[in-house]
């Protein structure tokens, strides 16, 4: 089932001034399930592409489609709302809420949702023991090593059950060790729950795990190799 | 939540929190202090008109107040304080005789306004017997022509109790006299103006008239109950029925002055308070915008995540609705307790005897200023609060994200 499909997207910043092409042209479908890297050489247009599918940015032309229903023609608001139930967001520099504990971090969404506290109990503790955080619930950000902040990230972005988890180089800023773990989690979420992942990264040792994966090049798609 | 989450997010930087409540602090007590100090100042002043000079009514010939004649006098004293002292709410009055006179002496000569008093009431009004520094007071002086001089005058004359002083002064008919009097004692008010221009004689040493007949201007009324004032001076006026003999006004119609005291108080209150709380604003919109400002990154996650812009302007509001909550009762607790402190030992100001008070002004607030002053602090915190909360809901995700 294809979840997200994106149609010759194309996006072009500062159309004004001197106008960049980012985005020229993308066709993708993403379907339940795929757990994907995005690739490609610094500028190729990785973060531009996960911005407009994640609704963060619009697209200069072309479409994104989720779950049969064009993003594009939906208001502020709508997609905020739309944000909040379909999609759950691992930012490179973790952007945890520094405030709250790792529970209320992961709560955070559900709260948002309104779900019942019963309910958002057991998930927290649900999630934070599948990120292997079940003995941390109670520190801080500052508390967390950035392996664990970014893990308590991923359970956080489950925690709305999302359609889909968009990842903007969620390793960059962790060391081997941590990038493996991350990955260990993000691969058992992903065969064991059947939770659709897409995420760009640099790192070969983050690639050769993917399943699939998309080449980016100046704004295109130049590769799109699945794994089996 | 977002009650919890505003909560946490006023302590994560203490010394911010700390410069808004410390603002809405400095501003409540400055505000209250002001405020008392004002209104005890004038309390004082006015109280001081009344007591040593004005009284609470004062009854004239209609004409006099404008044009301060020596001719304008009260006929029929007699049956006039006959029904004033009818008056339940009277507790006591006298009668004056005031005449525009030149003080001549060895050092140059000097206009001046010679009071012609009856000592026993004016005693009991103004207390005049009490403001006698050297000499004696009339009831105790054997001079035949006794006068009384302030303290100043006699200074600036250079004369001293015992010296002779001729007094140049227009009877009703017209004619010019000279009076030498005997100066029996000096006395000493708390206003200095008022001490250069007024000689006080025994109304009987003053011959105003051929006829021999008392000459009065003015009969001044101190009351029971100040409050009852305007009802005393209208039933007083309808009581002595003919206005265009007599005219009976409060210390406020009286001097002008002191009315004018009190509304510029008032006037120039609102202005420092006005000055204040734009003080204030700025001070919160910009500490509340610093914060905002470096917590944009974390806001941008807040609307990828969804969080609505609503609730994040709300969450803002809250946070600096948290922090008025907490400082303005700090604030009114310390106001109240410097004021209370201050209001029983009194502030010295050397410098307030230029207007005529000398003695410590007890700074006072009524409750409903000193609420109006918390809950308008209060609020005025929570403006300052909306340009920043609107100006993070107006952010867009991604440069939120992008920002440092
Ligand atoms: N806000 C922006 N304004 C103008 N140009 C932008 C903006 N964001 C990105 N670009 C440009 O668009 C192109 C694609 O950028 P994008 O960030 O999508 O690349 P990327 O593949 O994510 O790169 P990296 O691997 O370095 O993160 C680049 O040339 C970049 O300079
Ligand atoms: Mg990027």
């Amino acid at each position: 089932m294809n979840i997200v499909t994106v149609q010759q997207a194309q996006k072009t910043y500062n159309p004004d001034k001197i106008p960049v092409h980012a985005l020229q042209g993308v066709d993708l479908t993403i379907e339940q399930g795929e757990f994907t890297a995005l690739v490609g050489p610094s500028g190729s247009g990785k973060t531009t592409l996960l911005n407009a599918i994640g609704g963060l940015d619009l697209l200069t032309a072309g479409k994104i489609i989720i779950n049969n229903q064009d993003i594009a023609t939906f208001s502020d608001s709508e997609l905020i709302e739309f944000r909040k139930q379909n999609i759950g967001f691992v930012f490179q520099a973790y952007n945890l809420i520094p405030v709250f504990t790792a529970k209320e971090n992961v709560e955070f969404v559900m709260l948002l949702q309104g779900k019942s506290e019963q309910e958002r109990d057991t998930r927290v503790r649900e999630l934070l023991t599948a990120v292997g955080l079940a003995d941390q619930i109670d520190r801080r950000p500052s508390e967390l090593s950035g392996g664990q902040q970014q893990r308590v990230a991923v359970a956080r972005a489950l925690a709305s059950k999302p359609q889909f988890i968009l990842a903007d180089e969620p390793t960059a800023n962790l060391d081997s060790k941590s990038t493996a773990d991350l990955l260990d989690i993000m691969l058992e979420l992903n065969q064991k729950e059947n939770i659709t992942f897409l995420f760009s990264t640099h790192d070969q040792r983050v690639i050769d795990r993917a399943r699939r994966v998309v080449t980016l090049e100046d704004g295109k798609i130049i590769s799109d190799e699945r794994v089996s | 939540m977002i009650l919890k989450l505003a909560w946490r997010n006023i302590w994560r930087s203490k010394l911010r929190t700390f410069t808004v409540m410390g603002a809405i602090i400095v501003g409540v007590v400055a505000l209250v202090f002001y405020m008392g100090f004002m209104k005890g100042f004038v309390r004082t002043y006015v109280s001081n008109a009344i007591q040593n000079e004005l009284s609470h009514l004062q009854i004239h010939n209609p004409a006099y107040p404008e044009d301060q004649e020596v001719q304008y006098y009260l006929s029929d004293v007699a049956s006039l304080t006959q029904k004033i002292k009818q008056q339940p709410n009277v507790v006591a009055y006298t009668e004056r005789t005031l005449v525009e006179a030149i003080a001549l002496s060895a050092r140059g000569s000097r206009g001046l306004q010679l009071r012609g008093i009856v000592p026993e009431q004016e005693a009991v009004v103004t207390k005049l017997n009490e403001k006698i520094t050297q000499g004696v007071y009339f009831s105790e002086s054997k001079y035949k022509n006794p006068v009384l001089i302030s303290e100043r005058l006699a200074e600036i004359l250079k004369l001293k109790v015992k010296s002779k002083l001729v007094v140049q002064f227009q009877t009703v008919e017209g004619d010019i006299k000279l009076q030498t009097y005997k100066i029996a004692g000096l006395y000493k008010t708390s206003n200095k103006q008022f001490d250069e221009q007024n000689i006080f004689v025994p109304q009987s040493k003053i011959a105003l008239s051929q006829t021999g007949e008392p000459i009065v201007h003015e009969i001044a009324i101190l009351l029971k109950d100040a409050d009852k004032l305007v009802e005393t001076q209208t039933v007083l006026q309808n009581t002595v029925s003919d206005s265009s003999r007599y005219l009976v006004e409060t210390y406020l119609e009286v001097s002008p002055d002191v009315a004018l005291y009190e509304t510029q108080m008032t006037a120039s209150s609102s202005i420092v308070i006005f000055i204040v709380m734009i003080a204030l604003i700025f001070g919160i919109i910009n500490t509340m915008l610093m914060a905002v400002l470096e917590r944009t990154k974390e806001f941008g996650m807040l609307l990828a995540v969804g969080m609505k812009r609503k609730q994040v302007f709300l969450m803002i509001i809250t946070e600096a609705i948290m922090m008025a909550l907490v400082a303005t009762p700090v604030a009114m607790l310390v106001g109240a307790a410097l004021l209370g402190y201050l209001g029983s030992v009194g502030i010295q100001m050397a410098a307030l005897e230029q207007v005529g008070i000398s003695e410590p002004i007890y700074p006072t607030i009524d409750w409903l200023s000193f609420l109006i002053i918390g809950v308008s602090v209060a609020f005025t915190t929570f403006f300052a609060a909306l340009y920043p909360a609107r100006k993070a809901t107006k952010l867009q995700p991604v440069e939120a994200l992008n920002s440092l």
